[in-house]
């Protein structure tokens, strides 16, 4: 029986790693590792090695769907896409176009969320925005603002080069596991690393220095460090003169944030902020890695430019071993945003309110007018859903009724549009909502490209037929459009990418065969071009090429502990778990290391309440309550309770205030109660 | 050749028990241990030089080849004198017995491969040699930073 | 038909893995093991062979002899009370051994403690040194 090595992209983290499936009569039967893959040298998680377990799940939705009653009626993929036609051009229509919305799939190629975007501005729609929203919009408004452009400044290997590196908010541990496997050289070459974080995380384990902060309190603590290392003289000065804007405003705001007054705000002890300083200041290359702790906050805005400022002080940018790596959290949460599925943005980060913009791509598309101006965030479009500004919309592979807070509420408002079209590979809880369903194809039965964390675009083949008859999404989305009477004649995934190489500067010379050995690293402007892994070598993007620097004052997060509720909740990932679960939660071997929704609590808080390892407890905040174990830890501060998201449960209780920019929601910080159940 | 553990290095992500379940058909050999919130280690079979195991078992279904504790499921008898034998508790039985086989057949054990932090490996001296190099550069540097 | 001596049996279930015909079954409580041994027609001695203890003997069929049925009591493991073997397959563990083989560098009679918490005696061993190292750094 011949088998079959299909190489594939995993499509669970941001990473990237690569591997092969074993196909064999049609069928994916096993994992092959891939030793030569320069991010994870064939590495992978516990997650990957489970990948190939949801593909034969099942849950795995077969069949078009369209509610029937309270129920579901099975039916042709004719009747489906003409229902869906309908129901999103019937209020296009009535409306206009901007009563429809639609959300991109990090989980999707870039070929596809390139189509999404498309169609929706074709059809005059500014609404178009996916689940970055919830992770990384913080990082594209203040990357771009400081730096101009977003994403990881160096690749992940270049990590074993560095010197210095100083983790903030990211438990890259169990969140990008093969990522500690370029720190721990680095470690070996002599690297001192430095975490920050509320939780001492499996990531803290391999920190020479530990900053325990308290949730929100991150521009207080690095505006702390950038005092240490101006007042102690330990900044660039050469770089700060040659590269960047705004140094003496920086200098005069974090005037008073002195070690005693920072340890104060964030809890940590004097000693180690002026520590950590010094390491990051004074070793030849340090680099910042951090995600969602410092951009699911109402300050994550502000969190992101106070980290460009002090690599910008430092000039620990441009070099190997230095950089600011934002760690994306879903596959091609990169890809989504490079191709345009922002509010604010057209493909390759042109801005949405630039009439340039509006010209550029009227002509690139041939078409006669795209909507000018910001359409609405994902999160304000479930808000106008709400309120019944939008009336329909179209979800591919998100599933915001578990992963957006407040999740009650988000329910409320799909429930209340007109016209809801979810595709999607398995029934998630937005998917209940719908009224018509669409069953899409998994990663390995379509093929594409995905761009890891790194900015590297990779070839992702296809490897089985999908189930049933589910169709790959960019099959679906070009059905789509063409009802809705768009011209999207699109053969395969390669004709879309040869699209996106003309009109995305970025991935000009991103070709199809260009990417047979483990891709290209954008920007990569044409056929000649090597790919670039490390950004800002020649300066930045701004006039004379300097960088700005944005001087930002710590502001409290929204919600404090108070007397009604006590704790102060963060959220966060586990090792075996993905985001909102839809595909963790289906997979047997990850499923059974991690069955429950549990909250960590800290042994003295658990002595004050009552509670014993393992006992049931209500957690309470002002949006509802839930259900969970607990679990006791000393991993945790007092007054500080930490819960993963990985469960529906979770999100009930998170808050829905946002950061004023980026429109993120403050996942990190609610208040709330705990009580245990009799 | 065993497969030796970094300890310092391992991060408790349990990708070496999902692998190990997953190429030998359901049945793991690996269980991650944590020392409550400091630290993680994989368990698994040493391949003892002197393995009780083998003392053991009544048909040579488990044997020493070399370094290797090997084990020839067609002689196994489900008996269950080998799991109380290990003094490390990694071996198991239902109908047969399962331990590590370091992956027969495979160039590597999938732990090997997998290890995302590069914490496993099949030189026994690995650890030790990266203790020493750190130890050295930070003797060098007068003392961590 | 099969004929056991009790005073060799161990307990173990090598003769009800290797019978093909499910002659031989066996019955597990949380306490108690039991194992049943049908009078069976057959000429197989395959449960003869696979005898660890040279318990089982091949003896002519016979209408009239009753079924033997065995139970053994389950050990208790000494660290965490949970049962785990019958007395004479860890007696037979502790004949097969060498005597410093027995016990383990803290001197511990490991063969009397139950798999999962010399798991967990390894677990702890390996990581000492760096859980004190760790807890040191985070006060």
């Amino acid at each position: 029986m011949p088998q079959v090595l299909v190489p594939t992209v995993c499509p669970y983290c941001a990473a990237g790693c690569g591997f092969f499936i074993a196909v064999e009569k049609e069928r994916a039967l096993g994992i092959e590792y891939m030793p030569e893959h320069p991010a994870s040298e064939g590495s992978l998680c516990s997650k990957g090695n489970a990948a190939l377990e949801i593909l034969y799940h099942p849950d795995r939705l077969r069949t078009p769907l369209k509610r029937h009653g309270d129920g579901w009626a099975r039916i042709t993929w004719e009747e489906a896409l003409d229902l869906t036609a309908r129901g999103l051009g019937g209020p296009l229509k009535k409306y206009g176009p901007n009563s429809i919305g639609f959300f991109a799939s990090s989980k999707c190629t870039n070929e596809e969320n390139y189509l999404i975007e498309k169609l929706a501005r074709v059809l005059g729609s500014k609404n178009v925005d996916g689940c970055a929203r919830l992770c990384h919009a913080p990082s594209v408004v203040g990357l771009n603002r400081t730096l101009g452009a977003a994403g990881m400044t160096n690749p992940i290997k270049d990590l074993a080069n560095s010197k210095c590196i100083f983790v903030i908010g990211s438990n890259l541990a169990e969140n990008h596991p093969i990522l500690s496997r370029w720190i721990h050289r680095a470690k070996d070459s002599g690297a001192v690393v430095i975490v920050a974080d509320p939780r001492m995380t499996h990531t803290a384990w391999m920190a020479d220095v530990f900053l325990q902060l308290k949730p929100g309190t991150d521009v207080a603590l690095l505006n702390g460090l950038i005092h240490v290392i101006i007042k102690e003289g330990l900044i660039d000065r050469e770089y700060v003169a040659k590269w960047t804007r705004g140094y003496e405003e920086l200098a005069e705001s974090v005037r008073d944030y002195t070690p005693e007054k920072v340890a104060e705000i964030t809890g940590i002890l004097a000693g180690d902020i002026v520590r950590a300083a010094r390491s990051y200041a004074i070793s030849p290359a340090s680099v910042i890695l951090y995600s969602m702790g410092i951009t699911q906050h109402t300050t994550g805005t502000d969190n992101v430019q106070a980290i460009a400022n002090l690599a910008l002080i430092c000039g620990h940018l441009g070099r190997e071993g230095t950089g600011v790596m934002p760690l994306r959290g879903q596959n091609n949460v990169q890809g989504a945003c490079d191709m345009g599925a922002l509010a604010d943005f057209y493909p390759g980060y042109r801005k949405a309110d630039d009439p340039e913009t509006i010209e550029y791509f009227r002509a690139a598309w041939g078409v006669d007018s795209v909507p000018l101006g910001r359409g609405l965030t994902a999160t304000e479009m479930i808000d106008k859903a709400g309120t019944g500004e939008i009336k329909a919309i179209y979800i591919v592979g998100e599933d915001p009724a578990n992963s957006d807070p407040c999740s009650q509420n988000v329910r409320a408002a799909l429930d209340n549009l007109e016209f809801l079209v979810v595709q999607d590979i398995f029934m998630t809880a937005t998917a209940q909502l719908a009224d018509v369903v669409l069953p899409a194809a998994a990663w390995a039965e379509k093929e594409g490209t995905y761009t890891s964390t790194e900015r590297r675009v990779q070839w992702s083949a296809k490897a089985i037929e999908p189930p049933g008859s589910a169709r790959c999404d960019l099959d679906i989305i070009c059905e789509i459009a063409k009802r809705l009477g768009a011209q999207f004649n699109y053969p395969d995934a390669a004709s879309v990418l040869a699209e996106i190489n003309r009109v995305v500067p970025q991935y000009g010379g991103i070709t199809r065969p260009r990417l047979d050995d483990f891709g290209l690293i954008w920007p990569c402007p044409n056929l000649n071009h090597p790919g670039t892994p490390i950004l800002h070598t020649q300066g930045f993007k701004f006039s004379e090429g300097r960088a700005t620097i944005v001087p930002v004052s710590y502001k409290p997060a929204a919600e404090d502990s108070s007397w009604d509720y006590p704790f102060i909740l963060t959220t966060g990932r586990v090792a075996v778990h993905h985001n909102a679960g839809s595909m963790t939660r289906r997979s047997p071997s990850l499923l059974e290391r991690e069955p429950n929704l549990f909250v960590e609590i800290n042994p003295f808080d658990a002595l004050r309440l009552k509670v014993a390892d393992g006992d049931e407890v209500t957690v309470t905040t002002p949006r509802g309550e839930t259900v969970a174990y607990a679990r006791i830890t000393e991993r945790l501060k007092k007054g500080v309770a930490f819960m993963p998201f990985h469960f529906p449960g979770t999100n009930i209780l998170t808050s829905e205030v946002r950061d004023p920019e980026a429109m993120i929601p403050e996942f990190k910080v609610s208040a709330c109660k705990i009580t245990r159940r009799d | 050749m065993p497969v030796y553990v970094d300890i310092s290095r391992c991060i408790g992500c349990r990708s070496c028990e999902v692998a190990c379940k997953r190429v030998h058909g359901g049945s793991g050999h690996v269980n991650v241990h944590f020392a409550g919130d400091n630290a993680s280690v994989p368990v698994f079979c040493h391949h003892c030089e002197e393995a009780s195991c083998t003392m053991a078992c009544f048909t040579q279904a488990l044997h020493k080849v070399g370094e290797r504790t090997a084990f020839d499921v067609e002689k196994c008898t489900g008996c269950g004198l080998c799991r109380l034998a290990c003094p490390f508790g990694v071996v198991w039985t239902d109908k047969i017995a399962h331990k590590c086989d370091l992956c027969e057949g495979r160039e590597t054990p999938a732990c090997v491969l997998t290890c995302p932090a590069n914490a496993l490996s099949l030189d026994f001296e690995l650890a030790s040699r990266r203790a020493r190099a750190r130890a050295a550069l930070v003797a060098a540097h007068g003392g961590r930073r | 038909m099969i004929k056991v001596d009790e005073k060799k049996c161990l307990g173990c279930f090598s003769c009800s893995n290797v019978c093909p015909s499910q002659n031989i079954t066996r019955t597990e409580t949380p306490e108690l093991r039991s194992v049943h041994w049908k009078r069976c027609k057959e000429e197989c001695d395959l449960c003869v062979e696979f005898c660890p203890a040279k318990a089982l003997t091949l003896v002519p069929y016979d209408e009239s002899c009753p079924e033997p049925t065995l139970s053994f009591d389950l050990v208790a493991c000494k660290i965490c009370g949970s049962r785990y073997a019958t007395e004479p397959m860890l007696k037979r563990i502790e004949s097969s051994l060498p005597a410093n083989l027995q016990k383990d560098s803290t001197g511990l009679d490991w063969i009397w403690v139950c798999p999962v918490c010399r798991r967990n005696i390894e677990a702890e061993r390996a990581t000492k040194q760096m859980v004190l190292g760790r807890s040191r750094k985070s006060p």
